[in-house]
């Protein structure tokens, strides 16, 4: 049963294994690129005090401005998102979807395999596979990124936002999640193509129902995994990120400048001692007045800066909690497949 | 001959209109949103510089990490994968399909000759291609359009912080007709490689990786040379450097910004009289904290600024050409395939 399912993997496994060479080679020989110019930066050893953020942070911004490494930036995220779903696009979906259109099912089913063998072995090589290609993606494109990750850490307040393993759109690029995505994915396809039994069709639903998937997940599920911290700090007139004063209303928008270091923002607010966001309105200290008295009309309202974030220590048990639910649920599709296709009939 | 095509294309046509009606729900529910927030923020008959670089600061701010941000970032994935998921699915397998099941051998003994076949099936597929992309885009604009027309004011100097311009590299194919060129070609490539592959799958991979090829490679390597980019040398003032590297205490890179509102700026470089980038000792003034005096150290080295960019006034020209040579090769693409399939033997 391994044997057949190799022997029908074959080109795809060919086509996988040269994708990742090439991703390899490309990765392995800009990393050396990386790592020089982070010794050039004067970055290895460097003790956290003020000089060292800046330079972490311009070594950072000039990195991700200079050919080729931005290909790499924008790409490689990009790649690493794209890889679990064209997995399941090509691999899963079409699995058993195409032994029920061309009617082959009938002769697998007739052998002396039995139906549970059959697609546990299937379903259980690809997923392997899948979830081992998504590793390694993941595993090289970390060792490359790494010292980025250090200069981020010096940088701290002063770094680039998102750039962070913690940002949304960074996050399911690294660490062990993909492996969960490509779980899902294998699942998604297979499931798909047991229900639909028509290959086109099961693709592009596998495809629509990843993607969904992932939307929804990164924008409103992931940041509710564990309860966000919230830090409040005292507003100063001279620390603020922006000032606004807008509509006829006269609106007051402050912003707070604080940040935490790689942490991953996702509210930040002023409000007032009674615990209100705080909108003004404008006075004529602000509208006419100079700077100090402005200021000194911002400071008597004893403003707070409420900061809900995940901080970025939190990364890896994230990492393991996103992993496992995704798991749980491939999983789950898996065994509903499995009863599906035992209690099939041949006719 | 036209209703066979629309009776095999009907499931794809029935995906693709829901996508359509999707979307325009979305945008419609969202869009005036927009258009409200743009008119609360004091842009439109904003008296003169300074309060519309606040009144943009303003608008920016109410649209960054709001709702409509996501909608932004959604539809224009969503352009972006409408012309690969197109090829994929409509261009390979048209014939790619018929060959795999054998069904081509009915439908070329027909009174219908081979060349009318295809024709047909490529201009129902080939126009409903253009009309999706064509009504993507024009959605995606009649959404956006405060957006754009706030992102006008914004300059280099500003804290703006909304750099939205269509002739942005990644913009530039979502707006426009740039789409619907990306349509047409995509759905030649796939029934190209239908034709050569005759297998389904593997012509929809082929289609996928030959379309991420040319739609990332375009914008970097072919789109600045379309139409010459405007070359200009002109002395280095102070508001337009916007950082400095300095890598040890040996080499020092002057980064600078480029005053050009809505124009595309391919490179823009601090050069010395040779005109190459200048990279040479940082002055001293420099490597203290002082950034008055840095700045007057590196105005005194008698730098120039090369900026090499397209500007606004040809995003038509750029559309046009850009359009009109997807759309030929699309053409020679289509052309190529029904020579090939008159000269195929049928057994």
């Amino acid at each position: 049963m391994l044997w057949l399912t190799w022997r029908q993997f074959r080109v795809q496994a060919v086509i996988a294994a040269t994708a990742v060479a090439v991703v390899a080679i490309g990765l392995l020989a800009t990393g050396f690129g990386v790592r020089s110019r982070f010794k050039a930066a004067g970055l290895p050893g460097c003790q956290v005090h003020h000089d060292c953020q800046h330079v972490a942070s311009l070594y950072v911004t000039a990195l991700r401005e200079s050919q080729p490494y931005t290909l790499f930036f924008n790409s490689g995220v990009l790649f690493l998102h794209a890889v679990p779903a064209l997995i399941g696009l090509f691999w899963a979906a079409p699995l058993i979807a195409r032994e029920f259109e061309t009617g082959t099912f009938r002769l697998a089913w007739n052998q002396s395999v039995s139906r549970s063998r059959w697609i546990a072995t299937k379903l259980g090589f690809i997923a392997l596979v899948a979830m081992a290609t998504a590793g390694l993606l993941s595993l090289l494109i970390t060792w490359w990124a790494s010292p980025i990750d250090k200069a981020l850490a010096l940088a701290g307040q002063t770094a680039p936002i998102g750039e962070y393993t913690m940002d949304p759109l960074i996050f399911g690029a690294r660490g062990i999640a993909p492996i969960g995505y490509a779980a899902l994915a294998v699942a998604l396809g297979v499931t798909f193509g047991v229900l639909i039994r028509r290959t086109l069709p099961a693709m592009g639903l596998t495809l629509a129902s990843f993607v969904a998937v992932q939307v929804i997940w990164a924008n409103w599920i992931r940041q509710h995994l564990i309860s966000p911290k919230v830090a409040s700090w005292k507003i100063s007139p001279v620390n603020l990120n922006a000032f606004m004063i807008s509509g006829p209303a006269r609106k007051v928008t402050v912003i707070g400048a604080w940040r935490p270091p790689g942490g991953w923002v996702l509210s930040n607010q002023t409000v007032t001692p009674a615990g209100h966001v705080f909108t003004g309105p404008a006075t004529s200290a602000c509208l006419s007045g100079s700077q100090n008295v402005c200021d000194a009309w911002l400071a008597s309202k004893h403003l707070h800066q409420l900061v809900t974030f995940q901080p970025a220590s939190r990364f890896w048990t994230l990492q393991w909690l996103e992993t496992g639910i995704f798991l749980l649920a491939a999983v789950a599709l898996t065994i509903f497949c499995a009863q599906r296709i035992r209690r099939r009939r041949l006719t | 001959m036209i209703w066979l095509s629309w009776r095999q294309f009907r499931p794809q046509a029935l995906v693709a209109g829901c996508v359509l009606a999707g979307l325009a729900i979305l945008l419609l529910s969202t869009g005036f949103g927009v258009a409200h927030l743009y008119h609360d923020s004091g842009l439109p008959g904003c008296p003169d510089t300074r309060a519309c670089q606040h009144a943009l600061f303003v608008f920016s701010n109410e649209l960054r990490g709001s709702i409509y941000e996501f909608v932004f970032y959604l539809s224009i994935a969503l352009i972006y994968l409408a012309p690969a998921l197109i090829g994929a699915f409509w261009g390979a397998p048209l014939v790619a399909r018929e060959a795999e099941t054998g069904t081509l051998r009915l439908a070329w003994s027909q009174s219908v000759s081979r060349s009318r076949w295809l024709l047909v099936k490529v201009a129902m597929l080939g126009l409903t291609a253009m009309a999706v992309a064509g009504l993507l885009s024009l959605m995606l604009y009649l959404w956006s359009q405060t957006a754009y027309k706030a992102g006008k004011y914004a300059s280099a100097h500003g804290p703006s912080g909304l750099s939205i311009t269509r002739l942005s590299p990644l913009l530039f194919g979502t707006n426009g007709i740039a789409p619907i060129g990306y349509a047409a070609f995509a759905f030649a490539v796939g029934l190209a490689a239908g034709v050569l592959i005759k297998r389904t799958l593997p012509a929809m991979a082929v289609t996928l990786a030959v379309l991420a090829l040319v739609l990332v490679g375009w914008p970097a390597l072919v789109r600045s040379h379309l139409i010459p980019p405007v070359h200009t040398t002109s002395i280095l003032r102070g508001p337009n450097i916007a950082g400095l590297g300095i890598s040890g205490s040996q080499k020092m890179t002057v980064f600078v910004g480029a005053d050009k509102p809505g124009a595309w700026v391919i490179s823009d470089q601090a050069v010395n009289a040779a005109g190459q980038q200048y990279s040479g000792r940082p002055p001293r003034a420099c490597l203290s904290k002082s950034f008055n005096g840095c700045t007057k150290a590196i105005l005194a080295l008698g730098l120039k600024q090369a900026i090499s960019y397209e500007p606004a006034s040809r995003y038509w020209a750029l559309q046009g050409s850009e359009t009109g040579a997807y759309l030929l090769f699309a053409v020679a693409l289509a052309g190529a395939c029904t020579l090939r399939i008159r000269r195929r033997r049928l057994a």
